[in-house]
């Protein structure tokens, strides 16, 4: 393979289609079974519903270099602080971050962050029952972001969304540790991501959600993986197993 | 605690003789005097080490993980560690003392020293010595020490991978020795993130004194900051004088290995044990060949916007994963200086070195030294253990790797360093072993670079290239790496006053340029008491005989050779500029006081 060649993920993109041949193909044929391969009864259902256009962080691993400023710009923008009553971005604390980067041995980046998934699943796991006038439990998508959202007060901390996530998704989303409430559901900083204006090499990009991509939905472990051993040849990439 | 902004105010100490584990407050005064970093390492080893002469192996000995107040915040290329301990290589002529040895300190990239102060903290200071071998887990507050008997001997690639599955969360960031470093080479290294290194002056042999094989940290807290807005302001700035930047869009293509090729071109350059400063072969191992052949990835420390680590694979008998390389000074110290012109022979052997924990550019020093001696006839095969330790081989190159790394046969002399190497061959082979106080130079050579050469001899830790080719790049270094700062981004004049602004905002101390270079000369002019009380005089700081005698016989510096009066007198002006005494280097009265260190 000629790796020195290869220079963004974006080659992995070369396949795919918009989201609105993407619907007509799925409507014809074969590619159908592809996805529900991969994702279930359930992608079918979303691609052909018609939901309106969903807009997500999209990464190019190549072009990733694993410094996590984009951790810091995440942190800075959704942990603001109060200084004087003014609102100010914080310190960057990546603990805050909801953009996460996942590094490997052999050098591979991953940053996770929500994949906005049309059928959350996340959503789909939470137990409390709907509220009788919202429709809403206690994690739920917001109508005008589209963003997933928790209700801390109604929340159980039961952690099965997050269990949802890591079982069929990228797994971005972390239950506190003390009290299992979800974190890092990623709020698209009211449409203008502040990971993507701040990277440093240009490796993300907001862009409207395609689960056709390559990568699309997947959990860092997997995605290492395969860049691993595309790029340097071997399986073993030090994921924990 | 000093409730000193952008500080936490305290040191994590872990004596692993006792198990006993603390936190220990640090006087406001020190920040404002030593900053952190190299600095603040500096201070602590100077109070902690009351008496001269201490055993660097000895369990008294302290080595310090050290990041600065830009650390753990989201300040451009604030990703360094300064690991600070006394030294296991180095040594004066003459001493009063059994063990006198120079301070050491050693700066690597990465994401160690961040995490140290997400944990908590501003420092790690281990002291004493693990009854087995032992690693430390720092998880915020909660540290604890843990035998590490299974991991004895394990590389550092395979013990990168697999501490990590220990702890169970890549969210660690860790250091570790090789076997080296077990086994107390002088100059081995501690690895980070299996490619980054504190590889100078033998802070990995001092951790393996300690029977420390790792260190782990993890941390939820953050340092704060003295001004909020005025941080936000001037990190706005710092960004915009780097980000998409011509200057980072280069470091980010060839990171330093375009000087592989720039630096034997100008004459510049280690070759053939310093005997040349021109490699004819240098483009097959140059920048430009590693990104056609090698490189798959450009990888950034934290936070920087420079990316000038390279990682990617080669091919055939020496292929593999390739972590980093090459860089400058592992490309021409194990290349052009044993004319290795085979890039994956040349990878192989950087790969091997990071992996046994060794000091890239001590080993290569060694090997270069030992060739020539062999060349020369002054040792033969069976002394080589039967090695043909011809230049440009990559097998009797990785041969004599492994040895050393163990200290089998002739490894165990060669581990020692070119200077006891050349005190057993004799024969006047200490013309060609090039040291400077016991520590092998790196890959800059001099005959046509009479800075670098002031750089080499007067540096703290011995033949250092990195200290400064002249009084005011020495004290705005050892500032730069008391900050948590590379030294790298400095390179681009706009990034000066943004980070001066940074620094200002955080420590609510205002930091102009005048100021920075006096911090930077308080802990040069400390370093330097420091060395002189272990005995340290004007006749240590010399260089090897051959920067005198033998001129370039290639490139465009041919003939190029220094001439030792102008090279004295250089020194003595140097000596007198500084304020010591320019016969024994003895600091004056009159500029300890200038820097408040007379009643130190």
């Amino acid at each position: 393979m000629d790796k020195g060649k290869m220079e963004s993920s974006g080659s992995y993109d070369r396949t795919t289609l918009t989201r609105r041949e993407f619907i007509k193909g799925v409507g014809i044929g074969g590619g159908a079974l592809v996805l529900l391969g991969q994702f279930g009864v359930h992608s079918v259902a979303w691609a052909l519903a018609g939901d309106p256009a969903l807009n997500m962080v999209l990464i190019d691993y190549a072009k990733c270099t694993g410094c996590r400023t984009c951790e810091a710009a995440c942190s800075s923008r959704n942990r603001p602080v109060s200084l004087k009553g003014q609102e100010l971005p914080g310190l960057g604390n990546p603990r805050y971050a909801n953009i996460r980067v996942h590094s490997f041995n052999p050098d591979v980046d991953v940053p996770n962050v929500c994949a906005m998934c049309a059928d959350t699943p996340c959503v789909k796991a939470c137990p409390v029952e709907p509220d009788s006038k919202t429709g809403r439990r206690a994690l739920y998508r917001d109508n005008v972001t589209h963003t997933i959202h928790n209700d801390s007060a109604r929340c159980l901390g039961c952690r099965s969304c997050a269990k949802a996530c890591a079982a069929q998704r990228t797994g971005v989303i972390s239950p506190d540790p003390a009290t299992g409430k979800p974190e890092r559901m990623c709020t698209l900083c009211g449409g203008d991501p502040q990971c993507v204006k701040r990277c440093p090499f240009g490796a993300l990009s907001y862009v409207e959600v395609r689960r056709d991509r390559k990568f699309y939905g997947l959990g860092p472990e997997k995605i290492a993986a395969e860049l691993a051993k595309t790029w340097y040849g071997t399986a073993d990439f030090g994921g924990l197993k | 605690m000093s409730g000193k902004p952008g500080y936490h105010g305290k040191i994590l100490n872990i004596d692993l003789s006792t198990g006993k584990i603390e936190t220990v407050p640090v006087p406001a005064e020190d920040f404002d005097k030593f900053v952190g970093g190299q600095g603040l390492g500096m201070k602590i080893l100077w109070d902690r080490l009351k008496k001269p002469g201490v055993d660097p192996l000895s369990p008294e000995n302290l080595l310090m993980f050290m990041p600065g107040p830009f650390s753990g915040l989201p300040v451009p290329s604030s990703s360094r560690t300064c690991v600070v301990t006394k030294s296991p290589i180095t040594s004066p002529l003459k001493s009063d003392y059994t063990h006198p040895s120079t301070v050491t300190y050693s700066n690597m990239g990465g994401f160690f020293g961040p995490e140290v102060r997400f944990a908590g903290y501003d420092g790690i200071v281990i002291t004493g010595k693990a009854r087995v071998l032992s690693y430390v887990v720092i998880d915020d507050d909660k540290v604890e020490i843990r035998e590490a008997a299974k991991f004895k001997g394990m590389r550092t690639d395979a013990f990168d991978r697999a501490f990590l599955a220990e702890l169970g969360d890549r969210r660690f960031k860790t250091v570790y020795i090789g076997p080296a470093g077990e086994n107390l080479v002088p100059y081995s290294s501690i690895l980070h993130t299996a490619g980054r290194a504190a590889g100078r002056g033998g802070t990995g042999c001092v951790m393996g004194s300690k029977n420390l094989k790792a260190i782990a940290v993890r941390g939820t807290g953050q340092p704060t900051v003295a001004a909020h807005k005025a941080f936000l302001a001037a990190l706005e700035n710092a960004r915009r004088a780097l980000n998409g930047s011509a200057f980072a869009k280069s470091w980010a293509e060839q990171g330093t290995a375009r000087a592989i090729v720039g630096n034997s071109n100008a004459g510049t350059e280690a070759v053939r044990n310093y005997r040349e400063g021109t490699f004819t072969e240098s483009d097959k191992i140059g920048g430009d060949a590693a990104r056609r052949d090698v490189w798959v990835k450009d990888i950034a420390c934290y936070c920087c916007p420079l990316a000038c680590k390279k990682s990617g694979m080669t091919k055939g008998k020496h292929g593999g994963v390739v972590h980093d390389g090459p860089e400058y000074e592992t490309g021409v110290m194990l290349g052009s200086n044993l004319m290795i012109s085979d890039m994956p022979g040349l990878l192989k052997a950087i790969t091997t070195i990071d992996d046994l924990g060794l000091d890239q550019i001590s080993t290569g020093n060694v090997i270069g030294f030992l060739m020539e001696a062999y060349e020369r006839g002054l040792i033969n095969r069976s002394f080589l253990d039967g090695i043909d330790l011809k230049w440009g081989s990559v097998d009797a190159t990785l041969a004599m790797i492994e040895k050393i790394a163990a200290k089998e046969g002739v490894g165990a002399l060669a581990a020692e360093g070119v200077r006891a190497l050349s005190w057993h061959i004799g024969k006047g082979s200490d013309k060609f072993a090039i040291q400077v106080k016991g520590l092998e130079l790196a890959a800059h050579n001099i005959q046509a670079n009479q800075p670098r050469g002031l750089s080499y001899v007067t540096a703290s830790r011995g033949a250092c290239h990195m200290s400064g080719d002249n009084i005011a790049m020495q004290n705005r270094r050892a500032m730069m790496d008391s900050t948590g700062m590379c030294f790298f981004p400095t390179f681009e004049p706009t990034l000066e006053e943004p980070m001066l602004a940074l620094l200002s905002a955080i420590t609510g101390r205002k930091f102009d340029k005048a100021e920075f270079e006096k911090v930077g000369e308080r802990i040069f002019t400390l370093e330097k008491l420091f060395n002189y009380r272990e005995g340290f005089r004007r006749e240590d700081d010399r260089l090897p005989d051959r920067f005198f005698e033998d001129a370039f016989t290639v490139g465009p510096k041919k003939g190029a050779v220094l001439d030792r009066e102008k090279f004295e007198s250089m020194l003595t002006q140097y000596y007198q500029d500084r304020g010591w005494d320019p016969e024994t280097t003895q600091p004056g009265q009159k500029k300890l006081k200038e820097l408040g260190l007379d009643s130190i």
